[in-house]
């Protein structure tokens, strides 16, 4: 044994000695800091490792124009945050985030929550949509994508086919054009469908986005329906008694006095997890529409896949990278914020 | 699911006799090259039983590819020979990761015999020294349903962009199917560089964006032609496949590498008719070279593997290896012994795959753009090709300006400026 083996670890111990100098080091409780210390040393080396390092090294990269392969790089300083704030591409990529972000979270976990309501009103059959629900969580999403470009398809997709197969029936296409209401068939969106062909759902830009919302919405409020599940046999029954007899009657009243309430801190969990996984959206846009057309889905996961990966301007992509990790930690910073003011009555 | 089959296919054709030397080969495309490696590899494991060859996970595509090489050029892992785009080879050479063929090609007594000509050697030659040896090769074509065409009132298949229009506007006019899908946006702005260079012009020419010129403007106003005037839709290349396969698209433009596609996945009774690609006022002057080549990577010193490695890429270039090539796509080989000799039957038999070998004389150089914002700069060029697909633009000489501005910020400085 060296000297050196020996003194190595008495290092350590003087962070908490630091931070209460009041402790002499003999004393039961400096040795049993020291031991807390060495305990949580793997997990904070690795989160140093694997976490932290990385997201400086990120950082430190995102003011350069590192490229993958070539040996060296320039400092550019904060050019590729401007070009993220003045480019039409990355304006793009802000716009397609947030529309998605915004439509998949409020959908995604005000359907999850009403399922979970309904299922767990059910006496019988409740397991049987619980699966059903719960299904496209499961399923591979790139695998669904696929499944998905299938389905839509501009002339041979189930979609569409579908949609023009309504054409031929007389009173089904008097109903879905309005023209029972008298207004004009050849107007009609319907109407239009059936003389032009109807719309590529993922070619055209006044679509793409709200498809793949679409597609996100289905594949993410199953997953919300189960944490909802979850949350409400967690209300005690005799909440619901007592309200009755307070003078609650109706199920709304129940519900708004009750439920929601006390589903409060699920809540607060599914919109945070449901909008971290909205930023992260990645799968369909690559599988199905590669950030196009015109940029309208090009969201920020696939934009640093994009420049990182397929273009190998490290520079850019990391200077997104840090951006995205912001707009993470802001939600993750909310939702610690509605948790400390104790959403929850208890 | 299908390409670990067919991988562990491969992996069970090669069962290794004892000492055998090892060579790693990676190469793109698998739902493409798949069934041309278990052909070639029957032959090569019989032609050269000590000699096993590992492959290794398939490239998605040629920018997958070249970024994967130079990623375990990194790490120190790479394949002994990879197949790249013809487009992607010079950045392995600027990196140094390629090596030069020259001294296993001095060793070869008959390696003109064996069918490599000059032309299509110059693909690979950099600074006088061939790198690669080009192993699949395609030109753009046009894929025609003549039901859908002869339902319009069309006979002849017209040779320039205006009488596709007008072929366009026929079929719009007097059938229920759509007229076309132009594969605008395949990979590295080949469309683009194929109308370039069928007026006669380059794309990149002394290091800078060749398109401050009439070629440029022509070129974009084509394809404002094309787009507007047969009302093109937004379709994926994936989805106009499809249609087309189907029978409800009447022309599809897109590279000779589809043809064995269409013919196996063609749905209903139709003719399926192939067709040289079209020019602007007359046949193009010259079109893009698309495909691969195989290089040698290998940072291996050892000559047994080196050699091994040699002998992998001439087999599947020259000979049965390059013919299987012909027979399992719709790619040309680009050997002479092979197209000559061995195809003869085979392309009076398959004569849509041999529209494709006609354009031979054609063939030109399909170019990257220099710097390492070469993969920006194709996705730039084709974010404005699609503002003219969905009518953003009309003013094309604007357009112009703002695209050679673009990308010559983009490029790296000239030397010597």
């Amino acid at each position: 044994m060296s000297d050196a083996s020996l003194k190595a670890p008495s290092l350590l111990p003087r962070l908490p000695r630091l931070a209460r100098p009041a402790v002499r080091a003999d004393t039961p409780e400096a040795s049993r800091a020291r031991t807390g210390v060495l305990f949580t040393l793997p997990a904070i080396v690795l989160m140093l490792v694997i976490l932290i390092v990385p997201i400086l090294m990120a950082g430190v990269l995102s003011f350069t124009d590192y490229s993958l392969g070539r040996a060296g790089f320039d400092w550019v300083g904060v050019q590729n945050y401007e070009h993220l704030l003045s480019r039409s591409a990355y304006r793009s990529m802000f716009v397609a985030t947030l529309t998605y972000v915004f439509v998949v979270v409020p959908a995604s976990v005000g359907l999850g929550l009403g399922a979970a309501l309904l299922i767990s009103s059910l006496r019988v059959g409740g397991d049987f949509y619980k699966t059903i629900y719960f299904l496209p969580v499961m399923a591979a999403l790139l695998a669904m994508a696929i499944v998905w470009e299938f389905a839509l398809h501009p002339t041979l997709g189930i979609v569409n086919s579908t949609l023009a197969a309504g054409c031929d029936i007389g009173w089904l296409r008097g109903l879905l054009t309005g023209a029972w209401l008298g207004g004009d068939p050849a107007a009609s969106w319907y109407g239009q469908g059936c003389a032009d062909g109807f719309p590529l759902w993922l070619g055209d830009r006044d679509y793409a986005i709200w498809t793949l919302c679409f597609i996100g919405i289905w594949q993410a409020f199953g997953f919300n329906m189960v944490l909802y599940l979850a949350g409400l046999t967690g209300i005690p029954r005799e909440l619901y008694h007592a309200a009755e007899m307070d003078g609650a009657k109706s199920g709304w009243e129940r519900f708004r006095l009750v439920t929601w309430p006390k589903l409060g801190p699920t809540t607060v969990f599914v919109v945070t997890i449901t909008s971290i996984r909205s930023f992260q959206v990645f799968d369909q846009v690559e599988a199905l529409t590669s950030g196009g057309p015109m940029k309208s889905t090009y969201v920020m996961m696939y934009a640093i896949y994009e420049k990182a990966i397929q273009q190998n301007l490290i520079g850019i992509g990391a200077a997104i990278t840090m951006v995205f990790l912001g707009f993470v930690l802001l939600m993750t910073l909310i939702q610690r914020h509605l948790v400390e003011r104790r959403v929850h009555y208890s | 699911m299908k390409r670990l089959l067919s991988t562990a296919a491969l992996a069970l054709c090669i069962s290794a006799p004892a000492q055998a030397t090892e060579i790693d080969v990676a190469y793109a495309y698998s739902s493409l090259f798949d069934p041309t490696f278990e052909e070639i590899m029957q032959d090569f494991t019989e032609a050269h039983p000590d000699i096993t060859v590992n492959f290794r996970t398939t490239y998605e595509q040629y920018e997958d590819g070249t970024n994967t090489v130079l990623r375990e050029a990194v790490s120190g892992d790479l394949p002994d020979v990879t197949l790249q785009g013809l487009n992607r080879q010079a950045i392995l050479v600027d990196r140094g990761i390629a090596r030069s063929l020259e001294p296993f090609i001095e060793q070869e007594s008959d390696f003109q015999k064996d069918g490599y000509h000059e032309a299509m050697l110059d693909l690979s030659t950099f600074d006088g020294e061939v790198y690669g040896l080009p192993f699949a090769v395609s030109t753009p074509i046009g894929y025609y349903n003549m039901d859908i065409l002869n339902e319009a009132g069309v006979e002849e298949i017209p040779e320039t962009w205006d009488g596709i229009v007008e072929v366009c506007q026929k079929i719009n006019a007097n059938t229920d199917h759509e007229a076309i899908f132009w594969y605008w946006n395949i990979t590295g702005n080949w469309f683009l560089q194929s109308l370039l260079w069928s007026q006669g012009e380059p794309t990149i020419a002394d290091g800078r964006f060749n398109f401050d010129n009439e070629a440029g403007l022509k070129s974009l106003q084509t394809m404002e032609k094309i787009f507007d005037g047969c009302e093109m839709k937004n379709y994926s290349n994936a989805d106009a496949r499809k249609s087309f396969s189907s029978g409800q698209i009447g022309m599809y433009f897109t590279s000779t590498s589809s043809v064995g596609f269409v013919d196996s996945n063609k749905t209903g009774d139709w003719t399926f008719r192939t067709a040289p690609f079209q020019g602007i006022d007359g046949p193009p002057e010259a079109l893009p070279a698309g495909g691969n080549a195989a290089m040698l990577v290998s940072d291996s010193e050892d000559p047994e593997v080196l050699q091994a490695a040699w002998t992998f890429v001439k087999f599947i270039t020259s000979g049965q290896g390059a013919a299987a090539v012909a027979r399992t796509t719709g790619y040309i080989p680009p050997n002479k012994a092979a197209n000559e000799e061995i195809l003869v039957d085979f392309y009076e038999e398959n004569p849509n795959k041999e529209t494709a070998v006609k354009q031979l004389p054609l063939l030109s150089e399909w170019f990257a753009y220099p710097g390492d914002n070469g993969l920006a700069i194709t996705q730039t060029i084709e974010d404005h090709m699609e503002s003219i697909l969905v009518g953003d633009v009309e003013d094309m000489e604007a357009l112009q300006q703002q695209m050679v501005d673009e990308v010559n910020e983009m490029l790296p400085e000239p030397e010597g400026s």
